[in-house]
């Protein structure tokens, strides 16, 4: 969205964005150079950090816009009903997989209590359709292809369980961060700008935005319907938020506490090794992108 | 014209068209000259997949 919008700023494209099938393929290019950024979910930024790979988080994707969703005629009514059931998350270096454990927690379950498998995130609503899973714990717009097929229903949203939930983060490779601070600056504040954009306060022109935004998402980058993201986007407009995304420590301490309760991570990881929040800082004062649909220029 | 020297021509043919469709459809040339530029002229390549 922010490469979309900036292309027509007076500065052009600021980076060329690369779409990916499966983040163990985002680490690989990130790890050999293929890649100078990537977006991926939290824990597994974090994990690749402790394992050594020389990476840091600069800002948050999005906020909520993860949901467990069930069969709509199916058995599971509520979430005691998943025992002895089988749950997708996309990767056990997830916060879909996180928000699992910390539901089963707060209903007395435990691990034991459900089936957990790992699936490529476009392959799971087909999966719920045909019963090979009872449910899927995945970020949009895998819930809402679900609900919009008509054969399922968002059990919970994160945010039900984790207030301040998030999921995708924006990791940059440490040797571009000390060698081009100012590439690394100008693009988060293009997704700050983008993220201010996309949440503005008047809630018909956000709704407008929105659905603009699904439009040109859909059709140039996800290749997707763009029926599917405005539902995603728009139903309803906090389904997924794009502010605040600077990374707050209580958010990913609590992270890094799931992750090591549930065996994904075998140390402790101070804050400042993983995050470097001097970006974020510096797009703070960012205002939202100039821009409505069918402008010549975004300023 | 020779059967021969007209079975070659249309290989010959039939290989060049494959071959400007193959690289206009599936090479990034834009991926392509970044990764040629100094490195401090290079855009940022940013990975990303299809889920918010």
């Amino acid at each position: 969205m922010t490469d979309y919008i900036s292309a027509y700023s007076k500065s052009g494209h600021l980076f060329i964005p690369r779409m990916f099938q499966g983040f163990p393929e985002i680490k690989e290019a990130l790890i050999s150079n293929k890649m100078q950024a990537a977006f991926m979910v939290a824990p597994m930024a974090i994990a690749l950090r402790a394992q050594g790979v020389p990476i840091k988080i600069v800002y948050l994707g999005h906020r909520y816009g993860s949901a467990v969703v069930v069969r709509k005629d199916g058995p599971v009514k509520t979430f005691a009903d998943l025992k002895g059931r089988v749950i997708a998350v996309p990767s056990r270096f997830s916060d879909e997989r996180l928000i699992v454990f910390k539901t089963l927690a707060e209903h007395g379950m435990s691990a034991k209590d459900i089936r957990m498998v790992e699936m490529a995130p476009p392959d799971v609503a087909g999966a719920l359709a045909a019963g090979a899973i009872d449910a899927f714990s995945m970020g949009e717009p895998y819930p809402s292809q679900a609900e919009m097929a008509g054969f399922g229903r968002v059990l919970f949203h994160a945010r039900q369980y984790w207030p301040d939930y998030i999921s995708c983060v924006l990791v940059v490779r440490e040797d571009v961060i000390e060698k081009r601070p100012e590439a690394v600056q100008v693009l988060v504040d293009g997704i700050a700008r983008s993220g201010l954009w996309l949440d503005n306060p008047d809630q018909p022109r956000r709704r407008a935005r929105r659905e603009h935004a699904a439009d040109f998402v859909g059709r140039f980058y996800y290749r997707q319907d763009p029926r599917l993201l405005k539902w995603a986007l728009t139903n309803p407009l906090d389904r997924v938020q794009y502010q605040p995304l600077t990374p707050l420590r209580k958010d990913f301490e609590l992270i890094v506490n799931l992750m090591r309760q549930t065996d994904v991570l075998d140390r402790n990881i101070a804050f400042e090794e993983y995050v470097d929040p001097r970006f974020a800082e510096g797009a703070k004062t960012k205002t939202e992108w100039r821009y409505e649909p069918g402008d010549a220029i975004a300023q | 014209m020779t059967p021969q020297r007209k079975i070659f021509l249309g290989v010959a043919a039939w290989v060049t068209v494959i071959t400007a469709a193959h690289m206009a459809t599936n090479v990034d040339w834009k991926v392509l000259l970044n990764d040629r530029l100094p490195e401090s002229e290079r855009k940022l390549n940013v990975a990303y997949i299809p889920v918010t």
